[in-house]
């Protein structure tokens, strides 16, 4: 079985005789490897939040960009290989300008969702005459949050190229822990605020490094605001409301 | 000074050179036809005239006078169809007064494409001559080159294609008056419906030998429908910005004036204006 | 005789926008000339009011003196989710090269229809608006030989109308004619529609005076102004004729009208 296995693992889109894509279920294995991020959705909106490792007292942690914004009304935190987010970033980033260009309204948020996933398969070796794809499959997983003409939403996508819609979702290292934690404390009244609060909280939980200002980040998107990233101060006031122990 | 009066020509040439365009020229773009019967001829025409897509005038007169046995029915540029029909009329009219003799149609005909050969196609008539002179009834197409035609059934104009085919499925050798009639309205119609330089009404003139009759209007099937609103606007809608009073001693100075009697009304030139 | 037909003063009399003979070449030198557009003539109108909006063309295609036929559509129902249309919520009209309005209506239904499948909602007219300035842009250098009208009713319920060139340069607009009679109606319209040179009888004196009160006109007045604009633009325009169709936009729907107009 080990040996049969390792043969399909030669052919990015080559399935195994069970029926799977070896390199595609790796590439959800690099994810859990990565920072912990988590998404939660609000009636008044989204509230996005990663954990920054400060691998060294010398890294300038402003550096470490794990929440990026799309458009004006769509960002996303990423876990995982973060070079690969840069690409998909870009991608989604032309695909909004695109459609705001032909049709004078933003791109709606599954919308870029959705346009996101499509490149995600677009690896292996392709048909002929089909202009150079990836050699191999993304290694990172996206909470893209935004606001639309249906309010606030969540979508987490995956290497696989299928995504989900959540109220509240963990990816990365923690994930498994966090998820627990969000399963138990969300629920649909909860504020910005309190989304805010509870993203740090279950963060904090999750984290090997002892949470301050600088070893996390925010960012939210809202109706009045759009996307936005945190400042350090506001940061602050956050990371100054969250129970102490 | 008798002719044209060519002292423009050479500005208006240079002038077309640095890219004027020509003045546009009223086009009876049309359809006349004529029709030989048992003792007489029909001719009979559109009443449409156009400039350039823009229907200039809804009801014009396609038929001209030459002599009283004698019509012409023309199409072209509207200017050279009056004037030339005019001209030659006025020539025959001598013509028949220095020989003591009733015009022909031939001398007619010979007259107008004399005239218009001369002037190398530059004078832009095309018309059919129809009438019934001492040897007998005579049609005829006259070119504005100067080509003439003799023929029992005819057409011209833009719409000649579309009248021609209902010449040449119903004519017959042999028609009454009213068969010719018929069938030279139906031709016109033909016209009327399936080409765009020709539209409203149908006029017709019959000449025998006895008589000349012109039927203006002889089928009107196309009559404007009434408007769905009223476009009366109060007095006083129209802005004024100025005004000025010119008095009677004024304007004497330049015109002639009346004073109108009472009850007397003063009768302009009557126009025909949409309802 | 037939060489005379060729000498009919009627193919070189009436000025069109469009040359239809080769311009000739030098002499000695032949040129070879590419004539990709004809004018098929016929004009179009649409009216916005408070809650709906009128898009109507007249149905006669042309081409020199001829008509092609006496019914081809210019207004056409876009981006229904069955071939009937019958769930359309925007109206395009389109005059001037027949085959081109025909081609750039087809695409923009395409569009629209895909829009539906790709975003899960129906496209807005003001989204349908920009959309169809950018194919009209995406052809700068080889248009599509059409005057366009884009009809619907806006996020508000209110009646839009969009009107375009033929490489579009786009404005909302409360009214517009376009085609060959465009000259003839648009200042009709701008006298009825915007009321235009309207004052209030002796409300003042020259520049004093005030302007008659703009009351946004109701859908059977606007059906009247429609029919007489095309039944006027029909007497005076030789290419405009046979037919007149028109699409009244409501939030219920889309109801079409035909009335005959004059054939000569």
């Amino acid at each position: 079985m080990f040996i049969a296995r390792s043969e399909y693992d030669r052919g990015i889109n080559t399935f195994s005789p069970e029926g799977r894509l070896f390199q595609v279920e790796y590439s959800l294995e690099a994810i859990k490897l990565g920072s912990t991020a988590i998404g939660v959705a609000t009636g008044g909106g989204v509230v996005l939040g990663v954990e920054k490792r400060v691998t060294s007292s010398l890294l300038e942690t402003s550096s470490v960009e794990k929440i990026v914004e799309i458009d004006r009304h769509i960002g996303c935190a990423m876990s995982g290989l973060q070079a690969d987010a840069r690409s998909m970033v870009e991608h989604a980033r032309v695909e909004s300008q695109n459609h705001a260009f032909h049709y004078n309204e933003p791109l709606r948020v599954e919308s870029c969702t959705q346009a996101i996933c499509d490149l995600a398969l677009r690896f292996g070796e392709g048909a002929d005459g089909e202009e150079s794809i990836m050699s191999r499959p993304f290694g990172v997983a996206l909470l893209i949050a935004g606001y639309d003409e249906d309010g606030p939403q969540l979508y987490h996508a995956e290497p696989s190229g299928t995504f989900y819609r959540y109220d509240a979702k963990a990816i990365g290292s923690g994930s498994e822990g966090a998820q627990a934690e969000l399963q138990n404390e969300f629920h649909k009244s909860l504020t910005i605020e309190e989304a805010e609060t509870l993203v740090l909280k279950t963060l904090k939980q999750v984290m090997e490094e002892k949470l301050d200002s600088k070893n996390v980040q925010l960012a939210s998107v809202t109706k009045e605001r759009g996307f936005r990233i945190y400042t350090d101060a506001e940061m602050a006031v956050v990371v100054e409301r969250l129970p102490a122990n | 000074m008798p002719g044209f009066d060519f002292s423009n020509h050479t500005r208006n040439a240079a002038l077309h050179a640095r890219g004027v365009p020509l003045p546009k020229a009223t086009s009876t773009g049309t359809t006349i036809v004529g029709c030989i019967f048992d003792g007489g001829v029909v001719i009979a025409a559109d009443t449409r005239a156009t400039s350039g897509p823009i229907v200039a005038d809804k009801n014009c007169e396609k038929l001209h006078y030459i002599a009283p046995q004698i019509w012409c029915a023309g199409a072209g540029t509207a200017a050279d169809t009056e004037f030339t029909t005019a001209l030659i009329s006025s020539q025959l009219e001598l013509h028949s007064l220095s020989t003591g003799r009733k015009p022909r149609v031939v001398t007619c005909m010979t007259m107008l494409k004399q005239h218009l050969f001369r002037h190398q196609g530059h004078i832009g008539a095309y018309l059919v001559v129809a009438g019934v002179d001492p040897t007998g009834v005579g049609l005829f197409t006259v070119h504005a080159h100067g080509s003439t035609d003799k023929l029992p059934y005819v057409t011209m104009g833009s719409g000649s294609l579309a009248a021609m085919s209902v010449f040449e499925t119903q004519w017959k050798a042999t028609m009454t008056e009213q068969e010719a009639v018929t069938l030279a309205s139906n031709a016109i119609q033909a016209g009327i419906f399936n080409d765009l330089g020709s539209g409203s009404n149908v006029d017709v003139a019959i000449i025998t030998k006895d008589k000349t009759t012109l039927k203006r209007g002889y089928v009107k099937p196309n009559e404007r429908s009434k408007k769905q609103k009223s476009y009366v606007f109060k007095r006083g809608t129209t802005a004024v910005l100025n005004e000025k009073i010119i008095t009677k001693e004024e304007i004497s100075k330049y015109v002639t004036v009346h004073e109108l009697e009472g009850g007397e009304t003063a009768v302009g030139e009557k126009m025909d204006i949409d309802a | 005789m037939s060489a005379m037909f060729s000498q009919n003063p009627l193919m070189n009399g009436p000025n069109y926008s469009f040359n239809q003979a080769p311009s000739t070449a030098a002499a000695g030198n032949k040129e070879h000339g590419f004539y990709p557009y004809t004018d098929n003539g016929g004009s179009t109108l649409a009216i916005s009011g408070s809650d709906f909006t009128i898009v109507a063309g007249d149905t006669r295609s042309t081409s020199g003196y001829n008509i092609n036929t006496r019914y081809s559509p210019k207004v056409f129902k876009i981006g229904g989710t069955t071939s009937s249309q019958d769930d359309a919520t925007l109206v395009l009209s389109v005059v001037g090269f027949a085959a081109d309005g025909e081609a750039l209506k087809e695409r923009l239904d395409a569009i629209v229809k895909m829009y539906r499948y790709q975003h899960g909602k129906p496209m807005s007219v003001k989204a349908c608006a920009q959309r169809l300035s950018t194919i009209l842009y995406g052809k700068r250098f080889f248009p599509y030989y059409v005057t366009a009208i884009l009809g619907g009713l806006d996020e508000e319920g209110n009646g839009a109308v969009y009107s375009y060139d033929p490489v579009g340069s786009y404005e909302r607009e409360q009214c517009r004619a376009a085609g060959a009679a465009a000259s003839l109606i648009m200042p009709f319209l701008d006298n009825q529609v915007n009321y235009k040179n309207q004052y209030i009888p002796g409300s003042g004196v020259g520049h004093a005076l005030v302007e008659r009160e703009k009351i946004p006109l109701g859908r059977t007045e606007v059906e009247d102004v429609v029919k007489d604009a095309f039944d006027s633009a029909v007497e005076r325009h030789i290419e405009v004729g046979d037919g007149l169709q028109m699409f009244v936009i409501t939030k219920s729907g889309i109801e079409e009208k035909y009335l005959p107009l004059k054939r000569d």
